[in-house]
Parts: C-alpha cells; structure tokens; sequence
C-alpha cells in the first residue's frame, strides 16, 4: 500500500471537526481576557521585593504543591526570575495588618530566591527546551528590571477546568512560575520593603494555592415542619432518612469556626449519625423492631417527646452477599484539593480493604469526558485496584452525566442477581457538562434503580458543595449520602458502616403515626422536612422511600403536647363546632397513639406492616430515668434545632445541650459522642458567616 | 489574517490595552481549536487545550518577538498544550473514545474495510510519536510548507523532510 501527499491531505481534509460549543470559546476568551487583565506582566507594573518572612511562606507554598511527592506543577516556565505572587489573604493571623497587606500581591523577583518548588522528576534539559516554545522567546526578552510578574496560569492543574458558569473562579489557581536554575540560591537580604500596589486579585489565603471556592455550596431550602393540630390531622407520614451526609458538613463548618447555612442542617441526619442501642430484631425475614418511647421535651415543659426509633437486622459476615462495585470517582478540576481527591483516594483505598476476596471493584472517571481507569476487578487483585486509585488526578471540567452512564453500563456488565450491584459516586456534586438537569439525571437513576442497580453518594469539599443534587441522586439510587470531610469519618462510613452502605435490608421504609385525639393536643415532626410524604403514599408500594443498610439505626422525634397540658403550642378555637369526638374508641384512649411502619425486603415488591402501640407503658415519668441513648438522640436534636434557630426551643441553650448529652455519652468507643459535645461548644463562638 | 494587523493588536494589547487582547484571542481561537483537536480527537479535550492557549497567551504575549508570524508561534503553544495534555491524560484514559474511531474500536468491528482509507489514516496518525505527528499535522492537517512547518518546530528544513518521510513510513506499516 502506498501513501501519497494527496492521500494524506485529503484524509484530513476529509475528517470534520465538530465545531466547538459557543459555550466554552466564550469561557475560554474570558478566561483569558481576566487573565489579561490582572495577572498579565504588562497589565500593571508590581512591586519588587519581599520582606524576610515571606520567604518562609515561600517554602512551605512549595511543599505544599507537592502532594505526595506527586509534582502538581507538571510544567515550570522558565524565566530567569522566579517569581511567587502570594496574595495578602495567606497573612490572615497578621490580624491588624491584615487591611495593610490585603488586596496586595507579593512578589518575590530576587534572582536567588530559595524556594526548593521540588517537582519529584524534574524534566530533561531536551523536554524543557520544547517546553520553552510555549514562551519560546521568554529568557532572552525577560524585561530587564527583572520586575515582571510571570504567572503560568492553569501550571497547576492542566487543562483548566473548562467549568460552565459557576465553575471556581481560575484564577484561585495558585500562580507560581520558577526558573530552572534558581531552585537552590538564597534570598538576597535586604530592605525587603514591600511597595504598595494597585490592588488587584482577591485576597487569598495559604489554602487557595489549590482549587477553590466559596459560597457556592447549594442546599435544598428546608422550612421547619409546623406544629399540626391531632384533631385536625391526625395522622403523620413520612421517609426513613439514613443519610449522614448533613452532620459532615455541620462538623466541618463548626469546625472552621462557622455556624453552617440554616439549609445545610437537617435534624434527622444529625440524629442518625449516631448509632443508638435499641432492641435487635432477631431474624432476617422482619428486619426491625421499632422502639418507642415517651418522655418530657428538654426545651419545654409543657410538651413530650415520642421517640421512634428502629435498628435493622445485621447480617451476619458469613451472610453477607457478593459486592459487584462502581466506583465512579470525579477527577474534574473542582476536585484539586486536598481535602477532595486525595482525600478520596485514601476512603476508597478504606473500603477495599472491607471486601472480601470475591468481590468485584471497577473504576470509572470523570472530568471532562468519562474513561474507565479499571475494568471490574476481584478484590483478590487488590494491588491492581490501588494502584489505579493512586494514579488519579484531578484537571477537566465535570461530565458527571457521561461518567454515570459509564458507571452503570460496567455494573450492568458484570450484574448479578445474588450480588449487592451498586455504584458509588465520589464528588463535590458539580456536574457541568452532560447530563446537567437534575430532573433528567433523577429519572435516569430511577430507571437503573429498577434494574437493581443502586446508587450511593459520597460528597467531598466545601465552597462548591452541591448537596442538594447529592441527596436527589441517592435518595433515588436507593443510596446513602455521607459526608467525608476527614478521614475518620471515611472510616466510619466506609470501614465501621460499610454493612449498612453497602447492604440493605428493608427497602423503602415508611413510618406513619396517628396520634389519638384524646390525648395528644398538636404535634410536630422534628426534622424528616425534606422527607415527609403525603397520608395516602403510605400504603402505596410505588411510593419510593428510604432504605435501611445492615445494622443501621433510624430515629424520628415528635414533639407532642398532651391534651391535659395546661400550655399549648396552639390555642383551642373559640368558635369550636366540635364537640367531644367519639369517645366510645375507650379502649384506646390510653395511647398516645400507634405507629406503623412499612418496609419492603430487598427482594420483593410488596410491603409488610409492623406495628406498635405508644401507650402509658412506653412513657419514662422523669428525664432520669430515660435511658442514655434516647436522652442523647433528644440533645442532638435540640442542637439542631439551635442551628437551625427553629423557633421552638424556648430558652434552651448550647450549654443546656451539654449538660444534657454530657452524662448521656454512654460508651462512645469511636469519641463520636465526646466529638459532638465539642461541636456544641464550638457553636457557642463560632461566626455567623 | 495579515500580518499587519496582528502586529497592530499585539502592540495596542502589549501596551495594557483588553479590547485588543480580546480581540487578538477571539480572531486565533478556532486556529488554535482546530489545530489541538488534530491532536487530540476529542471535542472537549480540544477545548480544554484551546482554553489554556489563550490564557498562557495572556501570559505570555510580552516575551513575543516577531522573529516569526504570530500563528507561527501560535502553532507551537497550542502544540505544547496538546503534548502536554496528552501526557497527562495518557495515564488513565486508554478508554475515552475519541470523536471518530480510532483502532481499538475497528477490532470489534466487521474489519478494517469498512472505514474508509482516510478515515484509517487519521485514525493511525495517533500512534506515530510525537515529533513524527507533529510534523505531519502541520503539513498535512495545517498545510504549512516544510519551510513554514521548520519554523514553527525550529529546526531545518530537511528535518521536517525526513520527519515526514519516517511518518509515511511508518504509517503505511501500520495501516497495512
């Protein structure tokens, strides 16, 4: 065969390009217009010199760069001068010089600046030389001052994250530019004055060297379940909510010394982060029994709690079914933190270890377009599975609709029956390209649920933080939702939990309470808002609801005002028509009222009904004598509710949580417990924003 | 695009002026688009490369020095972007399929007859290395002059020759 000039210009003559989307030329163009504008040399003369300290900052911004001996820069560009442009905010304890340095860049130009920027293979002279074309003139029309401000923009993560509107801003990139033959010099001491420059960029703390964002994360409004009137609506019904992913991202905020956004605080996700000790079902067939009780509010004295509470059966290891795993990991931009992909290596690298031999992993990537990283794979293969979790990395806008559909196609290729199939989506949530309405993105996973593949979510980051899709996606995948903000608590969802994440044992779990008119004046549902369900879903299999993992607890609290309660969250009618409703149900007029609960087995189609009265047997006369667990489940919920500044809580403080859950600790083996009487105490002082 | 005009945005952009600089990235854009989704094959892929051409243009336009055209110049960023890229991505993306198909996908099908001749040399193109593909792309895809394509590779003429010549080579051992 033979190849021509003509054959050759033809074939690419021949070959179309697809035009580029308008979307992301005109990101591109204004990308590189802001770019232009602040960080370009010619943009602005900078200031010269740096004071002594500074050069420390300069050390530990280099080591920073290097995650796990992993060059994060791939590229250096190659002036003589190296140069770091840190912006004020990593001076943030300089506290009242803070307004002095702010909105300032700091530009380190001195020929020998010693700023070890350690790339882990530092590129042949050959390669570099190449590389120089990208500025292939840059050493020989250096200006001469040596003043210029060079800033490799993207250097960090190539390629930029292409993110549609409401991406991070580029440039919180870190902009760090370095001379090949100044790694090992000195600072030349000096003034080390700093000139005042025209502000320009954000200000910037040392943190912002990685991909960031702020302000963006996106909850689900939730409005406080109001006080309903027994007579008027008897009856309550709502979800299970096994989700935890709520009370990650309060601890992390609180944490940071900030109070978390109001939306971000659901109650019964904080409630369920802990395990509670109630009554274990004993066989798998009736996966629960529920626990009731009743017991005087902490907040209000003229009210009681009802406390619902379940612990699904666990399955004993031996039982356990085979796992047939997706881990379908977002490697987009966004993810470049260190509290993001690496973070994530390290959970999925946890949960591995939790498989047995037989099991099967595989994983999928996506950033800018979906790849399989690993084909389904046994978990006696562990080394190939790490391996590849270990070669991730993060660059790339966020395909997250491509990367599902790939995710679920490997599942669907090694399906089994018997086994637990399931995909497990890691991301910060911000899906940008694809797929991106929610709506569309739900029904999808609907229809994959139907197939008996599940969908689990593991959300990681703040700043960008989409929970609100992050929670549409498991609840409708059959998943959980958690939160990994540390590694510890990858341990504990991942290691500790894997049984409840990975295996369920009751699907689509309803509760429904009807409160008996005689004895209970009003009530309301604390926390389940996003989860409530109509009277009628109830007893309509269809009706999608929460799940319950091996071994996982579920607590729901109602704050009931008995009707012989002299003080009433609401006022009786004047004009009431009513009179005494039918008070010849005697029998029962005892009870609080009866609850029941509907669950499917994992897998049948059809419900099965248990039920249990909530009379004068199940109430604890003084707080004293309420056991630990349920004293402890109540505090939880009065912190939320403060959180929330729902307006319930009277004159309750943050204090009056401590001294409640305080002796309530009960065992506590992993601190969990002790952990949240901290997160209380951190409330007390943390900022509003 | 002529020269003259390139020169007159450069030095209006050099002297601090935005309109021109947008003006200057909105006229190269789809050049650049173009010549990185020849490397690449992938629509979004070419987009990411085409996006940090024009912010390393942002920062880099001052050490230009009109020893060659601009697109000159242009040619070798996008092309070092693209290498990059590829790098990068090579690693973990064996599987993302380029937007025509390449040769791992013709396996599963009937046989390499049925894509057309061209289609399969476009196809090969990928597996030459990276100098060999560099310099085929610019005289084929781009149709620079061997002249022109030794400029932007700065190197001599004759390199780009035996360049090409290895690519023909090589190519048809593949594709026979």
């Amino acid at each position: 065969m033979k190849i021509s000039n003509d054959d050759l210009k033809r074939a690419f003559q021949k070959t179309a390009i697809p035009e580029p989307s308008e979307e992301s030329k005109k990101l591109a163009l204004q990308r590189a217009a802001d770019q232009f504008a602040t960080k370009s040399p010619f943009a602005e003369k900078r200031c010269k010199r740096i004071p002594a300290f500074f050069r420390h900052m300069g050390k530990s911004l280099a080591r920073l760069l290097t995650i796990k001996g992993e060059p994060i820069m791939t590229r250096t560009s190659f002036a003589t001068i190296s140069v770091i442009i840190i912006v004020a905010g990593v001076f943030l304890t300089v506290g009242t010089n803070m307004h002095f340095f702010s909105k300032r860049e700091v530009v380190i130009t001195d020929e020998k600046t010693e700023i070890p920027l350690t790339t882990a293979e530092p590129p042949p002279i050959e390669e570099t030389k190449n590389r120089v074309a990208a500025a292939p003139d840059a050493p020989k029309e250096q200006p001469v001052q040596g003043h210029a401000v060079r800033s490799v923009e993207g250097e960090l993560s190539a390629p930029v994250g292409r993110g549609v509107a409401g991406r991070g801003d580029y440039d919180k990139y870190s902009q760090v530019s370095k001379s090949p033959d100044t790694t090992a010099g000195k600072v030349e001491s000096g003034a080390m004055m700093q000139e005042r420059v025209a502000p320009s960029g954000p200000v910037r703390d040392i943190s912002s060297y990685y991909y960031k964002d702020e302000g963006r994360d996106r909850f689900t409004e939730i409005k406080a379940n109001q006080v309903n009137l027994v007579a008027e609506q008897p009856v309550s019904t709502f979800s299970i909510d096994v989700d935890t992913a709520s009370y990650g991202f309060v601890r992390r905020q609180l944490n940071s010394g900030v109070l978390p956004q109001k939306n971000a605080v659901r109650i019964e996700e904080m409630i369920n982060y802990f395990d509670y000790n109630y009554a274990l079902p004993e066989d798998r067939s009736k996966p629960f029994a529920p626990t009731v009780a009743v017991y005087a509010t902490p907040w209000n004295s003229n009210t009681r709690i009802l406390h619902v509470g379940i612990k699904g059966y666990d399955i004993p290891p031996a039982a356990k079914p085979r796992s047939n795993l997706v881990f379908l990991v977002d490697v987009s931009g966004s993810m470049n933190s260190p509290d993001k992909l690496p973070l994530l290596k390290n959970s999925l690298a946890l949960l591995v270890d939790t498989l047995s031999p037989e099991d099967t992993v595989a994983i999928v990537v996506y950033a800018g377009a979906a790849g399989t990283v690993l084909e389904p794979t046994k978990i006696n293969k562990k080394g190939k599975i790490l391996a590849a979790l270990d070669r991730l990395q993060a660059g790339g806008s966020t395909a997250g609709g491509a990367g599902i559909n790939l995710a679920y196609s490997l599942a669907e290729m090694n399906f089994d029956k018997r086994a637990v199939n399931r995909v497990i989506l890691a991301t910060d949530g911000d899906f940008n390209v694809g797929i991106t309405n929610q709506a569309e993105l739900k029904s999808y996973i609907e229809r994959k649920r139907a197939t008996g593949i599940f969908l689990s979510v593991l959300g990681f980051g703040q700043g960008n933080y989409n929970d609100a899709l992050m929670q549409t996606l498991a609840q409708n995948g059959n998943g959980t939702a958690a939160y990994i903000d540390t590694l510890n608590e990858a341990r504990k969802v991942l290691v500790d939990e894997a049984n409840a994440t990975l295996f369920t044992i009751a699907r689509d779990v309803k509760i429904q309470v009807e409160f008996n008119p005689a004895q209970v004046h009003d009530y309301r549902l604390i926390g389940y808002e996003t989860r409530m369900l109509n009277r009628e879903d109830f007893n309509n299999d269809q009706v999608d609801a929460g799940d319950v993992g091996s071994g996982a607890t579920v607590t729901a609290l109602y704050e009931i005002t008995p009707a012989a309660g002299k003080e009433k969250l609401i006022d009786p009618l004047r004009y009431n028509v009513q009179t005494a409703p039918e008070e010849s149900k005697a029998p029962a007029s005892m009870e609080y009222g009866f609850v029941k609960i509907r669950y499917k087995l994992p897998d049948s189609d059809t419900s099965t009904l248990i039920t249990q009265q909530v009379g004068p047997a199940q109430e604890y006369n003084s707080i004293g004598a309420v056991p630990a667990d349920l004293r402890f489940a109540a505090s939880v919920a009065a912190f939320g509710q403060l959180l929330r500044q729902d307006p319930y809580t009277r004159d309750f403080t943050y204090e009056d949580v401590l001294s409640l859950a305080g002796p309530a600790r009960s065992t506590d083996p992993f601190g969990l417990r002790a952990e949240f009487l901290n997160l209380v105490r951190l409330a007390k002082s943390a900022r509003g924003m | 695009m002529d020269n003259k005009q390139d020169k007159e945005l450069i030095d209006l952009a050099l002297s601090g002026e935005r309109q021109a600089f947008a003006a200057l990235t909105d006229r190269y854009y789809m050049t650049v688009y173009r010549y990185a989704f020849r490397w690449v094959s992938v629509r979004e892929d070419a987009e990411d490369i085409a996006q940090e051409v024009c912010i390393k243009l942002a920062n880099s336009l001052h050490t230009f020095n009109w020893r060659s055209a601009f697109s000159t110049w242009l040619y070798r960023i996008t092309a070092n972007c693209a290498k990059d890229f590829l790098r990068k991505h090579s690693r973990w993306d064996k599987n993302r399929s380029p937007d025509f198909p390449d040769e791992r996908l013709v396996s599963q099908n009937p046989g390499p007859e049925a894509r057309s001749f061209h289609e399969q040399i476009v196809a090969a193109i990928h597996v030459l290395p990276e100098k060999l593909k560099e310099a085929t792309l610019l005289v084929f895809a781009e149709e620079l002059s061997h002249k022109e394509a030794a400029r932007v590779l700065g190197c001599a003429e004759a390199t780009v020759s035996w360049r090409i010549f290895q690519a023909k080579k090589t190519l048809k051992k593949v594709l026979s």
